[in-house]
């Protein structure tokens, strides 16, 4: 077996390279998590770490990356070097950055970072690049944050850093760095943030280039291409279980947050034909003047990898070749391929649904496969304000988790965050009343909010804060007026809203908009519950006895739902 | 307690172990009987009449046990109620709402431990700086009493929110309730954890009462026993702190014996790098289902603040410190299998002692790592435990060919061998991947660590792991199959608390800190005084810190009197070494103090070995040498023969009761004064 290893490498081999990469990508995740700075990357883990081949294909990636990052956005960014610098002309030492709207099409928050690996201390072509995709939480623009809710082009959204060297043959860059400490109102955290990224990168060159350089690079080669090989035989014998057919789903946005009450319609069209799965995203909405676009790779692609990955490869470390079987038809100009400059800044805005989307249409090809919808809404609630004892400026950005849907074997789990997000936590009640004065009086399960079905939705949650001081409230909530779906005969969740409560006057919805609040007033966050799985009239009677016990289900909810008397 | 015999006991999945150790006679002897899981107590006095020990001989007990994580794990608990706070019953259910595995549709994790019906909420209320906004209602209180009487409730816990920041209304609750109910057990989240974060210090109130009254009964009914035959001394039960607690502390808080197990192999190890002058060493224990590890640095270890029961991936988290100690499913029956897509992999699954790898002859199909061994040469079938148990080569022959080679299309001569070796080598790579994580992704270089490795697979993988881990010194010591009980012998009492303090790192903060520590220092020995004799006591204080805006902190210990400085100049020396980097424009912030108080127990020490004698190999057989790829001989060497100054060099294999050390090519070993192997690990031209 050790002769002749070009043509065939031994299992054991290919097993220890490919635990091996994936442990070098982990690790430099979990250090980012310990060192970073601001919350967006350490609590919320907005990063993804990856190795690359030196064409900019994706090796693999760390495990708890969030999915946002799933599509090939670090390739893109490489390729894009690639083409720029010219495949032949790296040095050791090299570190590139990129948030170019028109390669990335996210928002310009998002920067990709990568640096050449080398066996030796050879120069030219590499053996493969090390990327960190990281949110910089300020990068400019007129918004704090550089996220509002109205921008109207990308050129409102921050600085764009296409394609520049940080590091050049191991030479820190200082004017790239005093450009960066100069367009951002962080200055102190994001360039934390980018040391953790830059150590990240450093780290991870140095792990691959050992990992290479002890098993020679024609073997490496040679692991990948067998690991790729795998991994795509995985998911072409899961599509071919799927029937051939063309399969259809549509679902609306409330509006886009300037025009409200204008739904904008998403209609979904799937092909599996043989081993391969097509997504027609021909029929999205147009671009938008609202900052709810994105680009091609950054919008449409990322959706349609993110729900592949439900489907066919949950397990499979992320990489390259198991997305060969997926096709994605996408013309220029749509919510999800917008233009180089449109305005991105809440580009995910759209993506919970259409992923939920692209999962639902194959309710008649799979429907052991599916889920209900989930609540399918970054629900995203914002106080800000000055803190009265302090004086200082506060924002508490928080977002809800909701119910996700019912599967043909289980209810429906959560509350999570949506579908574009995974290991995300939620921030605790303690830590919100010790830095912002605000008082929880509640934070709960919200009965009957989960779909009914033979199998219900896990329910969505209550959450009332009263205010201890004067301060601003800033909301963006979305399918309230399509709720999560049922399938297979289940029934829809109820859909979330925030409602505020100004002392002395009646309740007021306010799922998208800003106010201003004073002490004693209350604001009411309830998030969506999941959809459905099959018909409510199947629902075991032990079942929905537990449901009634326990409380998810009141009794009204289940004469309503159940037709219990 | 000075003039008896110290016992340990270690009860474990498969066997029950027992140390005793005579300090008239500076000597230890040991057994082992099989773990009685009807009745834990029968193994242990089985124990004790094997090595016809007295109990009036027993003058101090030292007893760890899986009993706690078992039954949390297995759900098999109290039936227990939660009380909290109006508006938040469900935070034990929310949690965190993360999702470990981001693509699983379906992903779900493991159920509360306390359902929603039985958890109650009251009328009270504390804000963030503690103030009490509404006083628990008594009243509303003692009609609770009677609807948990009524339904049956045997453990209460109690966790409000914000109480981290004031406990008084906790403990008034938990009073009233252990008045009305005196025999139900009560627990509140802050005697356990006075960290904020609601949801995880409910859990670790939920857990704690969940185990109580199974804890309670266990340890009363094993006191009783002892002393039933005269046996004076004490229980003291092994924490997952690294120090033994008082049988009351156990009782109290139980969750402190979460990871009670395989701590005491954790403490050998330091005492015995200790002893034999090493700084920082790695301790790595291979049993039957899974490896564990753990770092120590002159001699003190890492600790998790968080321990997930269940694991990160669907379990939930309890605040009890835990030895840093990282586990995985690498072990003598961890099963070789491979996938639809043909490729091969090892574990997490585990053949276990029943029906146990293919060789033992008890039903097992599927190829181990135990059986990998076998075939490689490295475990003598017919002298395997004892020769209490002779192992069935064909058997696993057999199975390694119809389950592995055939279907992964390797024939030839040598074919089974080299699908053994890689068995044996992806499970090394696990292995050295639990290494890399309590080492590297800890800002530590494992080049730099002596290796100490025990339990029954220890010894047999040490010099592949090292060599994957470019580690150069493997120690293995005395006894490893009993290394763990052993460990336990050398324990101290300790005991720790933490709190949240928030506040930039200052004149004024470093002094509110002091005082915190100084308190908490004080209530710790106040309850251990109630509990034994506490002459003088040790304590450590910790500052948690961070820089300002960052969202996680590093351990730095600190002492009264400190200045700002000093403190500032131990935290950036930790970052600087976790991180590679520091900040220098960034301001520091406390988040919490912990303390720890330590109180130094006699122990055993260990036993010099005679160098007297010239011991001989007692035989020789082939065996599989990764480094040469191929079958060579290899001397066989009897351990108990075996004395001080004693060189020995690879390919070569030590043989004892419950383990087998395997010295390749190159690989040479000291026989040290304590009894210990060192082996000097052969690192250059060895690997693949």
């Amino acid at each position: 077996m050790r002769d002749g290893e070009s043509a065939t490498i031994d299992p054991v081999t290919v097993e220890i390279i490919r635990c091996g990469l994936l442990a070098i990508t982990n690790e430099i995740d979990a250090n980012i998590c310990r060192s970073a700075y601001s919350p967006i990357v350490a609590e919320y883990k907005d990063y993804a770490v990856g190795i690359l081949d030196p064409a900019g294909n994706l090796i693999c990636q760390c495990t708890g990356g969030i999915p946002i990052f799933v599509a090939d956005i670090l390739g893109i960014a490489v390729k894009d070097g690639l083409a720029i610098y010219g495949e032949d002309s790296w040095t050791p030492g090299d570190i590139v950055i990129t948030n170019h709207a028109g390669t990335i099409g996210q928002h310009l928050n998002n920067v990709v970072m990568y640096s050449p690996v080398f066996a030796g201390n050879e120069r030219g072509r590499p053996i493969a690049f090390v990327a960190v995709v990281m949110h910089w939480m300020d990068i400019g623009g007129w918004a704090i944050g550089s996220v509002s809710n109205n921008a109207s082009d990308i050129f409102q959204e921050g600085i764009q850093f296409r394609t520049v060297k940080l590091y050049a043959g191991g030479q820190r860059q200082d004017e790239m760095f005093r450009i960066i400490e100069y367009n951002t109102r962080f200055p102190e955290m994001v360039l934390g943030d980018v040391e953790s990224q830059i150590a990240g990168c450093k780290r991870g060159c140095k792990r691959v280039g050992q990992l290479v350089a002890r098993y020679g690079l024609e073997t490496f080669n040679t692991v990948v291409q067998t690991i790729w090989r795998q991994s795509e035989e995985a998911i072409r014998a899961a599509i071919r279980a799927v029937p051939d057919g063309e399969y259809l789903s549509s679902t609306f946005l409330d509006d886009d947050g300037i025009t409200p009450g204008k739904a904008l319609p998403v209609h979904i069209k799937v092909i599996v034909a043989g081993e391969d799965f097509t997504v027609d995203l021909s029929r999205l909405p147009p671009q938008v003047l609202a900052p709810i676009n994105s680009g091609a790779h950054g919008g449409g692609h990322t959706c349609a990898r993110i729900a592949f990955k439900y489907l066919f490869a949950a397990n499979e470390p992320v990489q390259e070749a198991s997305f060969r079987p997926l096709h994605v038809i996408l013309p220029e100009g749509t919510i999800l391929s917008a233009g180089p400059t449109a305005a991105m800044g809440r580009f995910n805005l759209p993506l919970p649904s259409v992923i939920d989307g692209i999962v639902r249409a194959l309710e008649s090809a799979i429907p052991e496969r599916v889920a209900g919808g989930h609540y399918g809404t970054f629900s995203s609630v914002q106080f800000h304000g000055r803190d009265p004892v302090t004086g200082r400026f506060f924002q508490c950005l928080d977002a809800g988790h909701g119910g996700w849907g019912a599967v043909a074997t289980a209810d429906g789990s959560g509350p999570f965050r949506t579908m574009a997000h995974g290991n995300t936590r939620t921030i605790p009640s303690e830590v919100q009343e010790a830095m912002f004065p605000l008082l929880i009086e509640e934070y709960g399960l919200r009965p009957d909010s989960g779909g009914p079905g033979e199998h219900r939705g896990g329910l969505g949650t209550r959450k009332r804060y009263r205010m201890r001081a004067s301060m601003s409230l800033l909301t963006a909530f979305e399918r309230l007026n399509d709720p999560p779906w049922g399938v297979c005969g289940g029934k829809p969740a109820q859909s979330g809203n925030v409602i505020v409560m100004h002392a002395g006057k009646d309740p007021e919805a306010m799922p998208k908009g800003e106010c201003e609040l004073a002490a004693g007033d209350e604001v009411l966050v309830l998030t969506g519950g999941g959809g459905g799985y099959g018909d409510p009239e199947h629902r075991s009677a032990a079942a929905l006895r537990e449901d009634l016990e326990q409380g998810y289900v009141t009794e009204d909810g289940a004469v309503r739902d159940y037709g219990c008397r | 307690m000075s003039a008896g015999c110290v016992v340990a006991i270690d009860v474990g999945g498969t066997f029950t172990d027992l140390v005793a150790y005579l300090p008239s006679e500076k000597r230890s002897l040991s057994t082992k009987s099989l773990t009685t899981y009807d009745d834990f107590g029968r193994g242990i006095f089985d124990c004790i009449r094997k090595l016809a020990l007295s109990l009036e001989q027993i003058g101090l007990i030292k007893h760890g046990t899986t009993l706690v994580i078992n039954s949390l794990i297995q759900r098999k608990g109290a039936k227990t109620a939660l009380l909290t706070t109006r508006g938040f019953r469900d935070a034990l259910e929310i949690g965190r709402g993360n999702r470990p595995l981001p693509f699983d549709l379906g992903y779900r994790r493991h159920p509360p431990l306390i359902e929603r019906k039985l958890r109650f909420e009251l009328g009270e209320r504390i804000d963030a700086k503690g103030e009490v906004l509404r006083p628990v209602d008594e009243t509303e209180v003692m009609a609770m009493a009677g609807q948990f009487q009524a339904a049956g409730i045997e453990a209460i816990a109690i966790s409000f929110l914000n109480a981290y920041a004031n406990p008084a209304s906790e403990r008034r609750a938990a009073e009233l309730l252990r008045y009305a109910l005196p025999d139900v057990y009560v627990t509140t989240g802050t005697e356990l954890s006075a960290e904020w974060h609601e949801y995880e210090r409910t859990a670790t109130a939920a857990a704690n009462a969940y185990v109580g009254p199974l804890i309670t009964q266990y340890l009363g009914r094993l006191r009783t026993e002892f002393q039933r035959g005269g046996c004076r001394g004490p229980l003291m039960m092994m924490g997952s702190n690294g120090g033994v607690l008082t049988a009351e502390g156990a009782t109290r808080a139980p969750l402190m014996l979460v990871e009670s197990g395989p701590i005491g192999g954790c403490i050998g190890v330091g005492h015995l790098a200790a002893a034999l002058g090493f700084d920082q060493a790695i301790a790595f224990d291979m049993g039957g289902t899974t490896a564990k590890c753990a770092v120590t640095e002159n001699n003190v270890f890492a600790f998790q603040s968080t321990y997930f029961i269940g694991g990160y991936e669907h379990g939930f988290p309890v605040r009890a410190p835990v030895i840093d100690i990282v586990e995985v499913g690498a072990g003598g029956g961890s099963i070789g299998w491979i996938d639809p897509q043909k490729r091969l992999h090892v574990g997490p699954q585990s053949a276990g002692s029943t029906p146990g790898p293919v060789c033992y002859g008890r039903g097992g199909e599927e190829p181990t790592i135990t059986d990998a061994n076998l075939l490689l040469g490295r475990l003598d079938p017919v002298r395997f435990l004892g020769g209490e148990m002779p192992l069935d080569v064909r058997a696993a022959q057999r199975a390694m060919a119809s389950r592995l080679a055939g279907p992964l299309g390797y024939d030839g001569p040598d074919s089974i061998e080299q699908l053994a070796s890689g068995l044996v080598r992806i499970a090394v790579t696990t292995m050295a991947g639990a290494i890399r994580d309590v080492t590297i992704r800890r800002g530590k270089d494992s080049r730099d660590f002596v290796l100490i490795a025990y339990g029954g697979g220890g010894p047999l993988h040490a010099v592949e792991l090292a060599r994957e881990l470019d580690i150069r010194r493997i120690v293995i010591p005395p006894d490893p199959g009993i290394f763990s009980a052993a460990g336990m012998l050398m324990a101290d009492l300790r005991s720790d608390r933490a709190a949240t303090y928030l506040a930039p790192l200052g004149a004024a903060s470093v002094v509110t800190a002091s005082v915190r520590c100084r308190d908490l220092e004080r209530e710790i020995a106040a309850q251990l005084a109630k509990d034994v004799d506490v002459a003088g006591y040790t304590a450590e204080w910790r500052g948690e810190l961070r820089y300002v805006g960052q969202h996680q902190s590093l351990s730095v210990v600190f002492h009264d009197g400190d200045s700002v400085e000093t403190i500032r100049a131990a935290f950036v020396r930790a970052y600087v070494a976790s991180f590679g980097h520091e900040h220098p424009k960034s301001g520091i912030e406390f988040v919490g103090v912990r303390v720890n108080v330590t109180v130094g127990m006699e122990r055993a020490a260990f036993a010099e070995l005679s160098a007297d004698g010239a011991p001989k190999a007692t035989g020789a057989r082939d065996v599989y040498s990764t480094v040469a790829r191929r079958h060579v001989v290899a001397a066989t060497w009897q351990r108990a023969e075996l004395r001080a100054g004693l060189e020995i060099a690879g390919p070569a294999l030590v043989e004892e009761f419950g383990s087998t050390t395997f010295l390749d090519i190159g690989d040479r070993l000291t026989v040290g004064r304590l009894g210990e192997l060192q082996i000097d690990c052969a690192l250059n031209g060895s690997t693949a």
